[in-house]
């Protein structure tokens, strides 16, 4: 457990110091602090329009910083050869990929952290909103969008074990819009009378096996209050243990992949 | 030397992807599909798809609609109406929960497409109708457009009122209902002709009223309290005064002023004074003012036409392109001195008035449910004192007794085609007396003056 804490902890530290990061966490937070000024664009739904760019805001940043901070993770150590002075210790290769893992988990925890705190502020200040469970009720918004991040990390590490950098980045962004809009897409296809069943059976059957970034994108009810929500603890812990379950077979695969790697 | 891959390794990952496929399948995704799609799992409309859009516009969908918005509320000062249906549509099936854009996308589209005489364009009161309701399936937890729906059928359509409750009952029984638009539906019961349904709603929202004000003594509590009060003074008195009480209990209706039903002597002449223009002259013996006459002149085949009317609800499907070659024209006949005479001009709009099919049909109707109080209190409210020895029809509106008439018109006449280019084309009902300067005065004595609320002092004969 040493050696995978000790390269999570690097990479924290590697992620900080990443200017590229940092600026493109700059300018979520510079969005969603100019976010109230919006208000002017619907007429009676300022707090909707509040809402919905803020959480937007949120989850793009942080799909962008995900992606970039993982896409490079392990090819840069391969590059730079550092992997081998890492390798060439008691440190098995599973424990490298997973520790890689959990530092780019743990530094979106900390990125997200910081614009889920200036969304909070920007939103008590705007609404002068006295009401902690109207405050904690957007925040499901960023705990759930976290843990889509961390889907979208492990998919970019899962490329990351065999494919080259530029090749990854276009293929995580493809599987994430995938995930993200074959929900609908789906819902769609199935509604349509006219959707021939073959057609219904390979959309049910990519729905089922390809990651479903969509899952989390629970925003609507948050943005146009919605009183009847039934079972939402349980929706979102089936979410999230499927995300678990998700990310578990991503590493597996990237462990075996990697494992079988010449580096 | 090639690493074996351990089995049990292969298992967990199987048993890991089935799980997987299982919570999203059977867990996750109906769930998703109820709360969280942004369209709620149901696309009301044939254009666009809501994830179409969302493909390209990732979570910013409300932000977008605003700024779409915005744009439409330019083109609205600008008076470029025609702009701004693409943009309602659009914002609808970014944002379906911008109950704003639909409430004033239906007021829009239903009033705001007029003739240079601010006729209204009556071919898209189906689309207004059916972006309300599209808007009620999107956003079935708030009473506003549930309310909006029952006023465009209350007050634009001002016909068939039963669908003004229905759409007002919907209203009522939402939460966030405002207490004061409740009165609205006594009002629609009433003129539906449901009057001890009218008077029960009365004496609910009074006592909820009276409640209400004994909580808070606040002056809108106040004032709606007085307002019901009023309202329900009214109508008691009105269900005595027109007999309503007498007929229920089968007494005899000779005191009340209903009886006897009163002759209003319909008669019109319709003359196309140029191309495209029609003078509409006639007789209505019934002295006092606010007597107004719906004239129709259609196309004979319009599609879901009805008598002086159309089939307003015929469609689910908000179609922002009516039946362009088509023509619906509808007006009021205004009666002063107890005769209506009206130009109607026709000739600056070819949009709203094509006019390319052969055969038209003027239709003439007065609906007592739609007039002042103070000629109800002589027709009542289906009409029980009203008649007409010529035009009395109880066919038109099942329970109503009202006045219909119908002339067929055909497009040469209209446009002064062939033999109407130097001949007048004039169309009447057999009884339009032509006797200048009083036309059409079939009888002189027989004149509704004055009606009152007591009992017994109509005027009439």
């Amino acid at each position: 457990m040493r050696p995978i804490l000790a390269i999570a902890s690097t990479t924290v530290g590697e992620a900080i110091r990443r200017k590229v990061l940092l600026i493109i966490l700059l300018i979520g937070v510079l969005f969603i602090v100019v976010a109230p000024g919006l208000g002017i664009l619907s007429a009676r739904s300022e707090t909707t329009v509040l809402k919905s760019f803020m959480l937007g805001v949120t989850q793009g940043v942080s799909a962008i910083i995900a992606v970039i901070l993982t896409v490079y993770m392990i090819p840069n150590e391969i590059e730079r050869r550092t992997i081998y002075t890492i390798l060439s210790k008691p440190v098995q290769r599973w424990q490298f990929l997973v520790g890689k893992y959990l530092g780019a988990v743990l530094s979106l925890l900390l990125m997200m952290s910081m614009m889920s705190a200036v969304m909070c502020l920007m939103f008590f200040l705007q609404q002068q909103s006295k009401n902690v469970s109207e405050i904690a009720d957007l925040m499901k918004g960023p705990m759930m969008y976290f843990v889509q991040m961390c889907l979208l990390a492990a998919v970019a590490i899962f490329f990351s074990t065999f494919v080259a950098p530029l090749v990854n980045f276009f293929l995580t962004v493809g599987v994430f819009l995938v995930g993200v809009f074959f929900n609908p897409l789906f819902q769609s296809l199935q509604d349509n009378q006219n959707t021939v069943p073959f057609v219904k059976i390979m959309a049910k059957a990519v729905n089922t096996i390809l990651p479903n970034f969509a899952n989390y994108n629970i925003q609507n009810p948050l943005i146009n209050s919605n009183p009847s929500i039934q079972n939402e603890g349980r929706y979102f812990l089936g979410i999230t243990v499927y995300g678990v379950v998700y990310i578990g077979i991503l590493l597996i695969l990237g462990i075996l992949i990697f494992d079988r790697r010449e580096v | 030397m090639k690493r074996k891959t351990s089995p049990i390794l292969l298992v967990v990952l199987a048993l890991a992807f089935i799980c997987q496929g299982l919570l999203q399948r059977f867990e996750i995704f109906d769930h998703w599909v109820k709360v969280y799609n942004p369209g709620k799992g149901k696309l009301y409309t044939n254009a666009m798809s809501p994830d179409q859009l969302l493909a390209v516009l990732a979570g910013f969908r409300e932000i977008t609609a605003g700024i779409l918005w915005v744009k439409a509320d330019t083109f609205f000062d600008q008076g470029n109406y025609d702009a701004i249906l693409p943009l309602i549509r659009l914002v609808t099936l970014l944002d379906p929960n911008e109950i704003d854009v639909y409430a004033t996308g239906m007021w829009h589209i239903g009033y705001n497409f007029t003739d240079e005489e601010q006729r209204s364009d009556r071919r898209y009161i189906p689309s207004a109708l059916a972006l309300g309701k599209e808007g009620t399936r999107q956003n079935p937890d708030t009473y506003e457009l549930f309310f909006e729906e029952g006023w465009l059928w209350y007050h634009k359509i001002d016909d068939d009122y039963s669908n003004a409750v229905d759409w007002f009952k919907k209203a009522r029984d939402k939460p966030d209902m405002l207490p004061a638009r409740k009165n609205l539906l006594g009002m629609a019961y009433q003129r539906s002709g449901e009057v001890d349904k009218s008077v029960d709603t009365y004496y609910r929202l009074y006592e909820d009223a009276v409640e209400k004000y004994k909580k808070e003594s606040a002056f809108g509590n106040h004032q709606n309290r007085d307002t019901l009060e009023s309202n329900l003074d009214n109508m008691l008195v009105r269900e005595v005064q027109r007999g309503y009480v007498a007929g229920k209990e089968n007494r005899p209706l000779t005191s009340y002023d209903v009886n006897p039903p009163f002759d209003v002597g319909f008669s019109v002449k319709a003359t196309v004074v140029e191309p495209n223009v029609i003078r509409f002259e006639g007789t209505w013996n019934v002295l006092p003012v606010g007597t107004r006459i719906r004239v129709v002149l259609r196309d004979l085949n319009y599609p879901h036409a009805k008598p002086a009317e159309m089939e307003w609800d015929c469609s689910d499907n908000v179609n922002l392109d009516p039946p362009r070659d088509q023509t619906f024209m509808q007006e009021q006949l205004f009666v002063r001195n107890r005769r209506f005479n009206k130009k109607v001009d026709m000739s600056k709009d070819p949009t709203m008035y094509p006019f390319t099919s052969d055969n038209y049909v003027m239709e003439f109707y007065y609906n007592p449910r739609s007039a002042p109080p103070h000629l109800q209190d002589k027709f009542s409210w289906s009409g029980e004192g009203l008649t007409d020895k010529n035009y009395l029809n109880t066919d038109v509106r099942k329970g109503q007794r009202v006045i219909f008439a119908s002339l067929p018109i055909t497009r040469d006449m209209i446009k002064r085609y062939g033999q109407w280019v130097d001949k007048t084309p004039v169309v009447k009902t057999p009884n339009y007396a032509e006797s200048a300067p009083d036309a059409g005065r079939a009888d002189d004595d027989v004149v509704l003056k004055i009606p009152s609320l007591r009992a017994g002092s109509t005027g009439g004969k």
